[in-house]
C-alpha cells in the first residue's frame, strides 16, 4: 500500500469529520464542529449571564440543541447564592426558549444525556465538563469547553482540535470483588502521567462484553483524569439495546474505528489482572492494592460522583449493607446520579437498606464529590467513589480523601477503617455469586 | 473578519521553561487560586508570582510582546488563574510541546494563544528571538528558519484578534443582527 494514501479513521476523527462537513479529518487539526447538543450545569450560569449581557444577546442560534441542568446544587442551603442561580435558570432558560432545562433534582449531565437519549451514537456533545465522557458508552462524543460554550450556544458551532487517538483493548472479566472503579483507578496509576495528552482513549475489545452500561460510564467518566481530551467506546450490541429503549424516534448511526485506522498507543489490559484498588491522596496517580492501606481509620464514607453513583453502585454498596450498620464513628452519605436512579432504587429496596444501615441518602446531583455537602474537618479521612481526592476538595486542607470502588467504600464503612471488600462479600453472599 | 493583509506575526524574546511544569503549583502559588467562580482577579499578585518559582527574572524583566516555550505537559493542573497570569505578564504567544486541551482553551477565551507546537523545544532556547503567526501556523526562529505548526481555525483566530471570547463575540454580534431576545 501506498503509505502516502490516506489511512483509516478512528471513532473521534470520524465523528468530527461527519460534524465538520468533511470527508476526513486528522489529529492535530482545528477544525469548526456543528454540536448536536451543548450541555451545561448551573454553577458557570452567573458567569454566562454577565458574559452574554456584555455581549448583547440572549438569543440562542438553536435553543432545542442547549441542556441546561441543574446538578451540582440539587438543594440550596440557607445563606447559599444557588437559590438565586436557580431562579435566574428557571427564569433564563424560558426566555431563551430552552424547553430541555432540568431543574433540581433531576440528576446528573451525564445521566441525563444517556437516559433522555440526547446523547445516541454518532452525536457530538459540547459540554462544561470533562467527565461528561461517560456518554462514550453510548458511542457519542463529549468536547468538553470552557466559557466558548457561549459560542456554541450562540453560534452553533465552536473550534474543536482533532486529537490523536489512544486504543484500550480490553481482555478477561473481572474477579470476585473488583469493579470497573478498579480498572479506571488502575489505568490512571500506569497512564496518569501525560500519556494521553491531545488524545482521544478509544476502548474495545473482547472484554467489552463483560462490562455493564454501568460500568462502561464510569470508566469513561474518570478517563479524563489521564489527561486526554475525551474517550469514548466501541458501540455493541448491549450498547445499542440500551440505545434503542431511549432514542425513541431520533435518529443515530453508530461509528466504528477503520481497521487501518492510526492509533497513537495500543494497550492491551487483562480485566482478570485487577485487584481492588485504593487511590490514595492527592493524586489521581496513587492507586495501591486495598491491603496496603488497610486498617486505615475512616470518619466519612459516600457513594457519589459522575464516576460511581448508577444503579450498579447502589446495587453493590446494598449488597454490603443488607442487614449491616455502618461503624457509629462513621457518616455515609448515597448520592443517586438521576431521579431515575433514585426511584429504581427504591422499587429494588436498597433505599431501605440504606436507611436500615444508618447511611444518609441524598437527593440526586453532584453533592458531595465537589465538597457542596459532607463537609469534611481537619484530620478527617473519607472514602468514596467521588472524582477529586486533592487536598481541599471535600473540605479541610488537611482532610484526606481516598477514591475506591462502591464495594470498597461499603465495606470500610461498616468497618469503621479501610478494608478489602472481598471478605465481606463473601461473607454475604455465601455462593459467591457476585462479581 | 480577519485581515488576509494584517500581520498577526508576534515577534519576542523565547522564556522557556521545561516538561512537567505545574499550572497551580509551579506557574503560579495555589494560594492564588480564587474560591468560587467569577470573582476577578487579584492581577498584581498574579503577575509577580508568575514563573517566579521556575526562574526569578520572569516577573522583573518580562516584556510585552515576548514568548513562553514549555515542555511537555505544559502547565498541567491548572486553573483559570495560571493563564491569566501569563496574559498579564504581556506574554503575545505560548510555545509547547504538549498541554492539556482545557488550558489551550480556556487560555484562547481569556485572549492568550498557546499553539501546539511539537519539537520546538529542541529548536529554541532561552533568550532566543523568534516570531510566531498563530493563525498560519508558522514560527521563525532565531538562525532565521521557518517551521511549521497547526494553523488556528477562523474562529480561533476571531476570539485571539479580539482579544478573548467575550470580546469576539460582542464584535460579532454588535456588528450584526444581535440584540437582546
Amino acid at each position: 500500500m501506498n503509505s502516502s494514501l490516506p489511512r483509516g479513521q478512528t471513532i473521534v476523527q470520524k465523528i468530527l469529520a461527519r460534524h465538520s462537513g468533511r470527508d476526513r479529518v486528522e489529529p492535530g487539526e482545528h477544525v469548526t464542529c456543528v454540536p448536536d447538543h451543548v450541555v451545561t450545569q448551573e454553577l458557570y450560569w452567573p458567569t454566562h449571564k454577565r458574559n452574554l449581557d456584555r455581549i448583547g444577546t440572549y438569543r440562542l442560534a438553536r435553543p432545542e440543541k442547549a441542556v441546561i441542568v441543574i446538578d451540582h446544587t440539587p438543594s440550596a442551603a440557607t445563606g447559599s447564592p444557588h437559590a438565586a442561580t436557580h431562579r435566574l435558570l428557571k427564569d433564563l432558560t424560558a426566555q431563551m426558549g430552552v424547553e430541555n432545562f432540568f431543574g433540581p433534582n433531576t440528576g446528573l449531565r451525564h445521566l441525563v444525556l444517556v437516559e433522555r437519549g440526547f446523547a445516541r451514537p454518532g452525536s457530538l456533545i459540547f459540554s462544561d465538563e470533562g467527565n461528561i465522557a461517560s456518554i462514550g458508552a453510548v458511542g457519542a462524543l463529549n468536547i468538553a469547553m470552557s466559557s466558548d460554550m457561549l459560542v456554541a450556544l450562540l453560534k452553533d458551532e465552536n473550534w474543536v482540535t482533532v486529537p490523536k487517538t489512544v486504543r484500550i483493548n480490553l481482555h478477561g472479566r473481572l474477579q470476585f470483588g473488583v469493579s470497573a472503579r478498579d480498572v479506571i483507578q488502575s489505568i490512571l496509576r500506569d497512564w496518569g502521567g501525560g500519556e494521553f495528552l491531545q488524545c482521544c482513549v478509544e476502548y474495545g475489545g473482547p472484554g467489552l462484553a463483560m462490562l455493564s452500561m454501568d460500568d462502561r460510564q464510569t470508566i469513561l467518566a474518570s478517563t479524563f483524569h489521564a489527561m486526554s481530551d475525551t474517550a469514548v467506546m466501541d458501540v455493541d450490541d448491549i450498547a445499542l439495546a440500551y440505545v434503542r429503549e431511549r432514542a425513541g424516534d431520533r435518529p443515530y448511526e453508530p461509528v466504528a474505528s477503520d481497521a487501518d485506522a492510526h492509533y497513537e498507543r495500543v494497550i492491551d489490559l487483562d480485566l482478570s489482572s485487577i485487584v481492588p484498588l485504593v487511590t490514595l491522596p492527592p493524586e489521581q496517580t496513587g492507586a495501591t492494592p486495598v491491603g496496603a492501606v488497610a486498617g486505615k481509620r475512616i470518619h466519612q464514607a459516600s457513594i457519589g460522583s459522575c464516576a460511581g453513583n448508577r444503579l450498579q453502585d447502589l446495587r453493590d454498596a446494598a449488597l454490603l449493607l443488607r442487614g449491616r450498620k455502618i461503624a457509629r464513628h462513621v457518616t455515609m452519605y448515597i448520592s443517586p446520579g438521576s431521579q431515575n436512579i433514585y426511584a429504581q432504587a427504591a422499587r429494588e429496596g436498597l433505599l431501605e437498606i440504606f436507611a436500615e444501615a444508618g447511611a444518609t441518602v441524598l437527593s440526586p446531583g453532584c453533592n458531595t464529590c465537589w465538597g457542596y455537602l459532607g463537609v469534611l474537618n481537619e484530620g478527617e479521612v473519607s472514602i468514596c467513589t467521588h472524582q477529586f481526592n486533592y487536598q481541599g476538595r471535600n473540605g479541610s486542607m488537611d482532610s484526606h480523601v481516598y477514591l475506591a470502588s462502591p464495594l470498597t467504600v461499603a465495606a470500610s464503612a461498616i468497618a469503621g477503617e479501610i478494608v478489602d471488600p472481598r471478605p465481606w462479600l463473601l461473607e454475604a453472599s455465601p455462593a459467591g455469586s457476585v462479581a | 473578519m480577519s485581515g488576509a493583509h494584517e500581520d498577526l506575526t508576534r515577534e519576542g524574546r523565547v522564556w522557556k521553561f521545561g516538561d512537567q511544569v505545574s499550572g497551580d503549583d509551579g506557574i503560579i502559588d495555589f494560594s492564588a487560586v480564587r474560591d468560587g467562580f467569577g470573582k476577578a482577579f487579584d492581577e498584581p499578585l498574579l503577575k509577580s508570582m508568575c514563573f517566579r518559582r521556575l526562574n526569578p527574572r520572569f516577573p522583573l524583566e518580562v516584556q510585552s510582546g515576548d514568548i513562553v516555550v514549555g515542555g511537555a505537559n505544559f502547565a498541567h493542573h491548572n486553573h483559570i488563574e495560571v493563564s491569566a497570569a501569563i496574559k498579564l505578564s504581556g506574554i503575545s504567544v505560548v510555545l509547547v510541546e504538549s498541554s492539556e486541551s482545557g488550558f489551550i482553551r480556556r487560555a484562547l477565551s481569556q485572549g492568550l494563544p498557546v499553539v501546539l507546537a511539537p519539537g520546538i523545544t529542541k529548536l529554541v532556547q532561552d533568550g532566543d528571538r523568534i516570531a510566531v503567526n498563530p493563525a498560519t501556523g508558522t514560527i521563525r526562529l532565531a538562525d532565521g528558519r521557518t517551521v511549521k505548526t497547526q494553523p488556528f481555525s477562523e474562529r480561533m483566530v476571531a476570539i485571539w484578534r479580539a482579544g478573548g471570547l467575550v470580546e469576539s463575540l460582542r464584535h460579532e454580534f454588535q456588528a450584526g443582527a444581535g440584540t437582546y431576545g
